[in-house]
């Protein structure tokens, strides 16, 4: 039942983001400030999906980066509170109004559940803390495939429409393609999956031509060059996946990616989110960090406080739009 | 490549101290868990997985594979006792595994299911160890159009299931096919009958339905019949003149079942997404269609509980061929591993086991021994387990009540879902009043989604025709073996019946 968390997002606000990080530098005063956060209080750390996720390993690389470096003075607490596609989860945060020790993870799922289902809550309507990166896909095709680059991949396309298969329907694995797809002019029908380990089957039975996915997942198959990645939708491409071209880079940049980031409750105090924002900064700097990053090949993206609460909004309506094209939703 | 060196290299890292120590709480927590109905192993790797920061990588991952083919041991005694599957891969051992329970043939019943385990657990590493690169062959051949074919092999053994009462049995299965439909539509992404509810849009889990079909609906029927008036007789009658351990007669006559259950259940095991639970399932109708005794199945037949025993344990070994050669989970259990696998920077995939031998042989050689370790702890703690259907009605009614609630809500913490389990209590009485079937309702629940799916992906891939069944070799081998299977099964079911001589081998 667990199927994978849903992923998308959108981004590639790197210089933006640079340029924002001092932004939200609040005005709360020294005696509120030092009121949050307070040793008694336990902080608590919604996950909203099941252990081992992609959310749930962002999470609790957090918080033992924030254990060892005695980021936060009490006691942290993580619970799974997984169910309806990440609706459970946040609409037990977003019940928690006002309240500064409720805290949450967000992924792909968080702005495309609202989309979905009757949630009460909006990915705009909670106290924003951080983008901290974003999750980009790899397009692959099976390693025994004549299909040796992106070019020929496109050229073949044109000449003869194919399959590409992805995790879910609402979400990035099926924007991405799509999105790639009308920029680089060639026809697909788009496959969709439960799960990560169903596409790739599929793709290794040859039953697929190709399909998207986060790199972390098949990286151990295009080692072993069963899986020939083609091209990667991020900014820039994340090491372990070197050679392979950007869609920016051969001219198809669609500007579209997986926020992971950090979230408090509606209305949550100033001062929490404050406290928040500035020990995010001293989080993403730390050689953990680094290493969370790299061996889960993200693209490191951070935009702070009501940044982060725009691209959520922007995200979110660009989404929109896409999925009513093609009919996805009402 | 030197198997047997390899394998030694394994165990002698597995057998130091800590890891043997590791190995044991990761089986009795797999035990433990298995016992409490819906909470799975993925939740029980879930609670333990960060308790293993830290850790020697080895050991927690013996520790955490321990978890995942324990929960196979510990989940078939409430099947027996109680009826009340204690997970979703011992749902087909309350088939005749309570019915034994409720001849007074509880003990016997659980040393067979522990000794079952055992075997099918044990043939599934010993496959593992000999076969793995021809079985990850296996898991990568399969598309579409494969998954597709399984599960119709799988919806053959509702034929099985329907049994007699044929109407009954298509109503049956027609309900659980309805409910597969609920849920956001995998290819469109509508939501279909979810009502707004988010916590519908996932679909309705069969975990709390068999919870409350199987285990609810016993409860309540047994009140129907006045049971809690026996006062001390307790849920099942327990004869204590019958012997504890199983007679001859029951080894003999299951030989051939472990056999083909070890075998069946680990290539289905293999399989991404199938799993322990199909391969139960399978298992137990392919065991009723081929043994001489097929129309006491559901009466308490000691082959009806041994095959599927044997099937789910040796697919939680086969489940770990896609896990550690390709990198793929099968299930959400094995995913929890991987996570655990990719927290300690380790990636498996095709070159895992040659990269790192000392884990993945250490892993290996861990699971003979685990295997050793649960039937030990399984033998032991029968004794007590029998006490517990000694305890008057009155006490354990509730305390089902109570354990089936809990037990669904700790799945997902989903309130909808607890409800839905409550709802099919109800439901599950008055199927068992009227001769309805909940297995085949169970069963087309599980494969209907899983069929819809796999045949929407087909047709999307071939653009609609349907001769992408026969142009692949793996869906065309499927079809002729689900052919032999249909046409020669009862073929040579009649020729045994006939020459009585015969149908050993024939059954062999």
């Amino acid at each position: 039942m667990d199927k994978t968390e849903t992923k998308f997002g959108r981004g590639l606000l790197g210089a933006v983001a640079a340029a924002v990080v001092a932004a939200p530098l609040a005005v709360a005063t020294p005696a509120i400030a030092q009121d949050y956060p307070s040793a008694d209080e336990t902080l608590d750390w919604t996950i909203a999906f099941g252990p081992g996720g992609g959310n749930d390993i962002m999470a609790r690389s957090i918080i033992e980066i924030l254990n060892k470096y005695d980021l936060y003075p009490g006691e942290i607490s993580a619970e799974n509170r997984a169910g309806g596609s990440g609706a459970v989860g946040w609409g037990y945060l977003y019940a928690q109004d006002g309240n500064g020790y409720g805290i949450s993870t967000t992924s792909g799922s968080f702005v495309t559940t609202p989309l979905q289902a009757d949630t009460p809550w909006q990915p705009e309507d909670f106290t924003p803390v951080a983008l901290l990166a974003t999750d980009d896909l790899v397009l692959v095709v099976n390693g025994e495939s004549d299909i040796q680059n992106i070019d020929q991949f496109i050229a073949n396309a044109k000449e003869n429409p194919i399959t590409i298969g992805g995790t879910g329907s609402v979400n990035v694995d099926f924007i991405v393609p799509t999105l790639f797809a009308k920029r680089a002019g060639f026809e697909f029908d788009y496959v969709s999956f439960n799960s990560m380990s169903e596409q790739t089957t599929a793709l290794l039975s040859n039953a697929l031509d190709a399909m998207v996915g986060n790199p972390g997942e098949i990286l151990g198959l295009i080692d072993s060059g069963d899986l020939r990645p083609m091209v990667f939708s991020g900014t820039s491409t994340p090491a372990a996946l070197e050679g392979v071209p950007t869609m920016g880079d051969i001219g198809y940049d669609i500007g579209v990616s997986m926020p992971r980031g950090l979230i408090l409750p509606p209305n949550a105090p100033e001062e929490a989110q404050t406290f928040w924002i500035e020990t995010m900064k001293k989080v993403v700097e730390t050689p953990e960090w680094d290493e969370y990053i790299s061996s889960n090949t993200l693209t490191p993206t951070v935009l702070y406080g009501d940044e982060f609460r725009t691209f959520l909004g922007n995200t979110k309506n660009g989404f929109e739009t896409v999925l009513r094209e093609v009919g996805a939703i009402e | 490549m030197d198997i047997f060196s390899d394998l030694m290299m394994g165990l002698s890292i597995a057998i130091s101290p800590i890891n043997l120590f590791y190995l044991l709480i990761g089986a009795i927590v797999g035990m433990i868990v298995g016992v409490i109905p819906g909470f799975g192993p993925s939740a029980g790797l879930a609670i333990l997985l960060p308790v293993t920061f830290g850790m020697d990588p080895i050991g927690a991952i013996m520790m955490l594979a321990a978890i995942y083919y324990g929960a196979m041991y510990g989940g078939t005694i409430t099947s027996i006792l109680l009826n009340t599957p204690g997970e979703s891969a011992t749902v087909a051992s309350t088939f005749d595994g309570f019915p034994l329970a409720k001849k007074g043939r509880a003990g016997p019943a659980l040393v067979m299911q522990a000794a079952a385990s055992f075997v099918g657990g044990t043939v599934g590493v010993i496959l593992i160890t000999i076969l793995a690169p021809l079985f990850a062959q296996v898991s990568r051949s399969f598309g579409p159009p494969e998954y597709f074919l399984l599960a119709v092999m799988g919806m053959l053994t509702l034929l099985v299931m329907i049994g007699t009462n044929w109407k009954f049995g298509v109503i049956s299965a027609l309900i659980g096919f309805a409910l597969g439909t609920v849920g956001v539509d995998l290819e469109t992404g509508q939501g279909r009958y979810t009502f707004g509810s988010a916590e519908l849009i996932g679909g309705i889990y069969f975990i709390p339905i068999a919870i409350g079909l199987f285990g609810l609906g016993e409860l309540f029927y047994a009140f129907y019949t006045g049971l809690h008036k026996t006062g001390t007789g307790g849920i099942v009658q327990y004869d204590k003149e019958e012997r504890f351990w199983p007679s001859i007669e029951d080894w003999v006559s299951t030989r051939f079942t472990m056999v083909r259950g070890s075998i069946l259940g680990f290539v289905v095991g293999v399989i991404p997404g199938a799993g322990a639970t199909i391969a139960s399932l399978m298992a137990y109708s392919t065991e009723r269609s081929i043994s001489k005794n097929g129309d006491n199945f559901g009466n308490g037949e000691m082959a009806g509980l041994v095959a599927p025993e044997t099937a789910n344990n040796a697919a939680s070994s086969g489940a770990m061929i896609p896990l550690l050669t390709l990198g793929i989970p099968g299930s959400a259990s094995t995913a929890v591993l991987l996570a655990a696998f990719l927290l300690w920077g380790l990636r498996p995939g095709p070159l895992f086991m040659e990269q790192n031998p000392e884990l993945a042989w250490g892993l290996i050689a861990s699971m003979y021994l685990g295997n050793m370790v649960l039937l030990v702890i399984s033998i032991f703690a029968i004794p007590l387990f029998v006490q517990m259907i000694k305890v008057p009605y009155r006490v354990l009614g509730p305390s089902v009540v109570v354990v089936c609630a809990l037990g669904t809500f700790s799945v997902h913490a989903s309130f909808i879902e607890t409800y839905l389990m409550f709802a099919a209590g109800m439901v599950g009485f008055f199927m068992r009043l009227y001769g309805f079937s909940p297995a085949a309702l169970v069963l087309a629940l599980v494969l209907g989604p899983l069929a819809e799916e796999a045949l929407r992906q087909t047709m999307t891939i071939s653009r609609g025709s349907f001769g992408i069944f026969i142009e692949r070799t793996p869906s065309l081998s499927i079809i002729c073996v689900t052919i032999a299977l249909v046409v020669l099964l009862p073929l040579l079911n009649r020729f045994g019946n006939t020459s009585a001589g015969e149908s050993e081998k024939a059954g062999s």
